[in-house]
């Protein structure tokens, strides 16, 4: 079901994609160079007015903002991997070779799985090496603080793509999808949160479950089975989604 | 030891029986058998909405037929449907790409669902189609007769036996088209089959050797491009002095179902049931010379593909 040739082509046809690289990388490693950047030029200048930029807390604040801004990266490249086939047309040749089309799904998660979780280990080696590099007197943080973030940046990155790619292939194009997976995890994703009769089901919400990976300041109380489970079962859905619409879809 | 009905069968390049098609009410196709000799160019001629482009999806797998049997190359679909387009190169209406990629990374995602030695065929298929100098260049800035060579160099990268191209000559100049019927006969000339849809009459004429007619969702017709003509409308031209009487002399020799005014001279249609030519012709000249009536030329008139296409088939807004 995962061919490497097919994974390749799919990374291929993202890798050109220099604008959408472009905008992923600010989103993530530019976003983490600008606000350590800036604190330190502004500790530089006013050490008695500013801390320093590195540091636990700074670690943990900047950590909640790029989980935000990695579920919009992996979308945009989700939704690019799981509709580019679609919007120009080209699914239909592919289709046409007699290969299964649950493969031709399965590229396009993996695909967008291998260009966007290099990104987002790359920034969260940045946030830990700036985090560290930059505490000054205040405490570093921890092993396994810096641990728990990557994994929960990576997983923020594998399921907002994956749900993206799964999306795509029901709806056919980026657009909406993009605005489907923002406006869940940013805005009613939030508002369930609060919902509290809702009680242990808030548990199966993708941000309360990635919070809980990434030791992130939560406001539903999980474990880390639970939540690890949670991710796998939206990414799993997704998958069985948007393979069986690949599948049945008639071109 | 195989029947005599097999050894047909693998004959056949493609091979549908009582191949239906609904989408709601609608009837897209309705019970067609169609019969593609391997190593043929094969012309299949429909109007817009005859059901063309809906029967080439079935055979590729993007449609689901509701009933009937189809066989690509001996494999039955769609059970056997990966080895059956194993070496199958398609270009279903105007051929699409990743714009920004190249035409040479068009080729190399394509080779990706295909099996490895497609790869090996790149530069051979894009040499072939003429693209050689413009393969690395993004297909964005191709023209659409470019983007037409491209899709049947995509074609070419699992060195098909069967090649089913709908309305391939879309958007290639006079030049274009010349070179491009070279190229479906030297495929041809290969031994391999090409399936050519098209609404180009006359191309399909020069270029193909057996053709179907597809009419409301139904093969109307099928045979070799000669049988299909002959099976047209007859008729002769005559120039002669006194044409008005001689209306009046053609109307009575048996066969003559009417006598027009065409280009200064006088066209007389035939009933499919008239002698053959050279008969007919006797008979008419005779019963002319024998009322005083001078003929100075006399001219059958053989029918087109085209004349034979209007005759059978129902325009789309005829039927609306």
């Amino acid at each position: 079901m995962f061919d490497l040739r097919l994974i390749r082509a799919e990374v291929l046809k993202l890798r050109r994609r220099r604008g959408m690289l472009s905008i992923v990388a600010g989103l993530t490693l530019g976003v983490v160079a600008l606000a350590f950047g800036v604190t330190a030029i502004q500790h530089a200048g006013n050490p008695g007015r500013y801390g320093p930029a590195g540091g636990a807390a700074n670690f943990r604040d900047a950590l909640d903002v790029v989980m935000l801004l990695t579920i919009v990266a992996g979308a945009i490249v989700g939704s690019t991997a799981g509709a580019q086939d679609l919007e120009s047309g080209v699914f239909r040749d592919l289709a046409a070779t007699g290969r299964s089309r649950v493969a031709l799904f399965g590229a396009r998660v993996t695909g967008a799985w291998a260009v966007v979780l290099p990104v987002a280990a790359l920034t969260a080696a940045a946030m830990a090496g700036a985090s560290v590099g930059l505490a000054e007197s205040l405490p570093a943080p921890s092993a396994a603080a810096v641990l728990a973030g990557t994994a929960g940046l990576l997983a923020t990155a594998a399921l907002s793509s994956a749900v993206a790619v799964g999306l795509s292939a029901l709806i056919g194009s980026r657009g909406p999808v993009i605005a489907i997976v923002l406006a869940f995890n940013l805005a009613i994703a939030q508002i369930l949160v609060g919902i509290s009769f809702l009680g242990d089901l808030r548990q199966a919400i993708p941000t309360v479950a990635l919070a809980r990976i990434a030791h992130a300041n939560a406001d539903v109380h999980t474990t880390l089975g639970v939540a690890l489970a949670v991710v796998g079962a939206w990414v799993a859905a997704a998958f069985a989604a948007g393979a069986w619409r690949t599948k049945t879809r008639e071109i | 030891m195989t029947s005599p009905a097999s050894d047909r069968r693998s004959d056949l390049a493609i091979h549908t029986t009582d191949l239906g098609k609904r989408f709601g009410e609608r009837t897209a196709l309705a019970g067609i058998d169609l019969e593609v000799p391997r190593g043929t160019a094969f012309g299949f001629l429909g109007a817009n909405g005859a059901g063309k482009t809906t029967l080439i999806r079935l055979l590729l797998g993007l449609a689901e037929p509701t009933s009937g049997r189809m066989q690509i190359l001996g494999h039955d679909l769609p059970g056997d449907r990966a080895a059956a387009l194993a070496r199958v190169g398609a270009i279903i209406e105007e051929p699409r790409f990743h714009p920004h990629l190249s035409g040479r990374e068009n080729l190399k995602i394509h080779c990706a669902a295909r099996d490895r030695a497609a790869h090996g065929r790149i530069d051979a298929a894009i040499a072939r189609v003429g693209l050689s100098a413009r393969a690395d260049d993004r297909v964005k800035g191709y023209s659409l007769g470019m983007r037409q060579r491209l899709g049947v160099a995509r074609c070419l990268l699992t060195d098909p036996e069967l090649l089913i191209l709908d309305e391939p000559l879309n958007g290639l100049d006079p030049a274009g088209i010349l070179e491009f019927r070279g190229l479906i006969r030297a495929l041809v000339d290969e031994g391999r089959t090409v399936l050519l849809s098209s609404h180009l009459l006359d191309e399909v004429e020069k270029t193909c050797d057996v053709a179907a007619i597809v009419d409301n969702g139904r093969v109307v017709a099928q045979g070799s491009i000669h049988e299909l003509v002959r099976g047209g409308p007859r008729a002769i031209d005559i120039r002669c002095t006194h044409p008005v009487e001689a209306v009046q002399l053609l109307a009575a020799v048996p066969g003559v179902t009417r006598t027009t005014d065409h280009e200064g001279g006088l066209r007389v249609t035939l009933s499919p049931e008239a002698p053959v030519d050279r008969e007919i012709v006797t008979a008419l000249l005779r019963r002319l010379l024998d009322h005083g009536v001078a003929v100075e030329r006399v001219a059958p008139v053989s029918a087109s593909l085209e004349e034979r296409f209007l005759t059978m088939t129902t325009r789309l807004e005829d039927r609306s």
